[in-house]
């Protein structure tokens, strides 16, 4: 334990050195849009992501009707969970560390997704919505 | 017929009386009747009476004549005469402490000395703070709580008996005998009755003093240093700090019980009205490592009052009827204040939440 944590202490260290994002950084937006598009056969849409995460949904949990239950309407600024915690802007340009470690991604796509529609989002609404979020 | 006064207090024995009066005061103050956030006040006023009266009792052996034990202390005999004397209205006067003003000295001492054992006592149990605490267990710390507040009644009692004999033997002396503790002086007739004289010794009453210190310092420092049984786990396990601080503070496992935990992980999909999933792998070890360092390994106040029963409704630590209890008096919106948010963000208003104490002391809320 005390090994494991030194390692990652040590790893961190050397990343904030460079100058790299705390994410592990295996992957980017365009790539995992990439990927999600192609799983779907389906072109990515911006404006069907934007009303995915922008709208209102009734599938899932009744705490949580939208993704801007926590993300907020205005993507660029500081969200917050439902516990207050504070959530860094999802939009791409205004958090540029945003979608780059693809284990991140599917664990936070499967919650979310299951918490406002009450289903996994499929790969085209995953291309979809990280299209919108990677416009903005 | 008296004569002009003469020294009687020496200044080490008026500057001890009124600094004592300072600290008992402050000390009653904190205790009594302000809340836990002045527990350190409390504790430094109380610490610093019981170094007064250590400092008075080497000069009861080293001071002058007045401030020697030797020069008022009596035994019972001698006490209960002068008693029945003042009843009868024939008692002879003393320069010095009267009999039954050294009796009050001795009770006050004893009191104040017993009141600083039994507090640190209870920081030892209640908040494993000082030099009890390797030592006791916090099932100890109700019964050392009962034993403090009677010992610091106690002392209340003994100051206003105090003030009554000042007062009646002032009255009855006809000199006032509170200036005569600032002055140092009193006067001094043919009949009354002085201690023999004695050289003091201020040089030999400062190095057993400082040797005192020195020697009260290691035994409290080097208990202090000793492991504390029942700690909190410290060291906290990087997954479940990674994974459980998404959405909120990080909940110490000491603060629930392991099944409480096992039925929390085995639901995460539906957590607290949220999808808080993870992978099987991730979900069986910190389960393991929550379990392990459930509230049943700790030994804090905040790992022996929660326990949620969902059955009953009770699915969060602030439905908890201690934690309504302890908490009730706060203004509902201190807790939806921006910095604090919700009843479940202890980390707000608790300074060492995460670390699982949840130490009073640290405990605050902001206006
Ligand atoms: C209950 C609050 C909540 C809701 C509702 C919510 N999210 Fe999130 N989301 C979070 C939190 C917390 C994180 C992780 C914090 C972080 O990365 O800054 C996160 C992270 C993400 C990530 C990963 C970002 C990355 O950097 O890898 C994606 C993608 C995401 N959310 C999409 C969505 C979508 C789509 C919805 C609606 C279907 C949604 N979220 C609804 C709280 C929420
Ligand atoms: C997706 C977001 C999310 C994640 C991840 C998460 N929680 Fe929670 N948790 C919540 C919410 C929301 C609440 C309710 C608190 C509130 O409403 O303020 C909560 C409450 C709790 C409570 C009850 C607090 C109380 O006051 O009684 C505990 C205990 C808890 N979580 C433990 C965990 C553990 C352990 C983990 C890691 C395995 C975890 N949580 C991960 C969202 C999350
Ligand atoms: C708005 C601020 C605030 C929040 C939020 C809060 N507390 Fe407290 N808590 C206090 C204060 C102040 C006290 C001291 C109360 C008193 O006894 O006068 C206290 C007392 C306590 C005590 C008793 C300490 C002792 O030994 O006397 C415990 C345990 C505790 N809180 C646990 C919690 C937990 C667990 C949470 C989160 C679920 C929490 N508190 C949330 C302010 C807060």
């Amino acid at each position: 334990m005390k090994g494991n944590f030194r390692k990652l202490a040590l790893v961190g260290a050397l990343a904030a050195l460079a100058g790299w994002p705390a994410a592990a950084g295996d992957t980017s937006a365009r790539q995992l849009i990439a990927q999600f598009a192609a799983q779907a056969h389906t072109q990515p849409s911006v404006a069907r992501g934007k009303a995915l995460f922008m709208g209102r949904h009734t599938g899932g949990k009744p705490e949580t009707p939208s993704c801007t239950t926590c993300h907020t309407q205005n993507l660029r600024a500081t969200g917050h969970t439902r516990a207050g915690k504070a959530i860094e802007p999802m939009a791409l340009s205004a958090n540029p560390s945003r979608f780059t470690d693809s284990a991140k991604v599917a664990k936070w796509f499967r919650r979310n997704c299951k918490s406002v529609l009450g289903r996994e989002c499929t790969a085209g609404e995953k291309a979809d919505i990280l299209a919108w979020l990677s416009s903005l | 017929m008296r004569r002009a006064p003469q020294p009687v207090w020496d200044a080490f024995v008026r500057l001890f009386h009124w600094a004592l009066v300072a600290s008992i005061a402050v000390a009653a103050v904190t205790g009594f009747v302000l809340g836990p956030g002045f527990i350190p006040v409390h504790v430094v006023a109380a610490s610093l009476a019981v170094a007064l009266v250590l400092a008075r009792i080497v000069w009861g052996f080293a001071g002058g004549g007045y401030a020697r034990f030797a020069g008022f202390v009596t035994g019972p005999v001698r006490l209960m005469r002068y008693a029945r004397d003042v009843l009868g209205g024939r008692e002879a006067r003393h320069v010095g402490h009267n009999p039954l003003g050294a009796a009050m000295v001795l009770a006050l001492m004893a009191a104040v000395l017993a009141a600083g054992l039994t507090g640190w006592a209870f920081l030892g149990a209640g908040a494993k703070l000082g030099p009890f605490a390797f030592i006791l267990a916090h099932t100890d710390s109700p019964a050392l709580a009962e034993m403090h507040e009677a010992v610091a009644f106690t002392i209340l009692a003994l100051v206003a008996l105090h003030l009554g004999g000042v007062i009646f033997t002032s009255r009855r002396e006809g000199e006032n005998l509170v200036r005569a503790m600032v002055t140092g002086k009193k006067e001094v007739g043919p009949q009354d009755i002085v201690p023999p004289e004695r050289e003091a010794r201020p040089g030999a009453a400062l190095g057993v003093g400082l040797a005192l210190a020195l020697v009260l310092a290691l035994a409290v420092a080097a208990p202090v240093l000793l492991p504390v049984p029942g700690a909190p786990v410290a060291e906290i396990d990087p997954t479940a700090r990674a994974e459980c601080t998404d959405c909120h503070m990080f909940y110490h496992p000491s603060l629930l019980p392991s099944d409480n935990w096992e039925q929390i992980m085995a639901t995460l999909d539906n957590h607290f009205g949220e999808d808080a999933s993870l992978d099987a792998e991730t979900t069986a070890e910190i389960t393991a490592w929550l379990s392990a360092h459930a509230a049943e390994s700790a030994d804090t106040r905040a790992s022996k009052v929660f326990r949620l029963d969902p059955a009953k409704g009770v699915t969060r630590i602030s439905d908890t009827p201690f934690w309504k209890a302890r908490h009730g008096w706060i203004d509902p919106a201190a807790f939806r204040s921006p910095r604090v948010g919700s009843r479940d963000n202890c980390a707000a208003c608790h300074a060492d939440a995460e670390t699982g104490w949840f130490n009073p002391f640290f405990a605050e809320v902001e206006e």
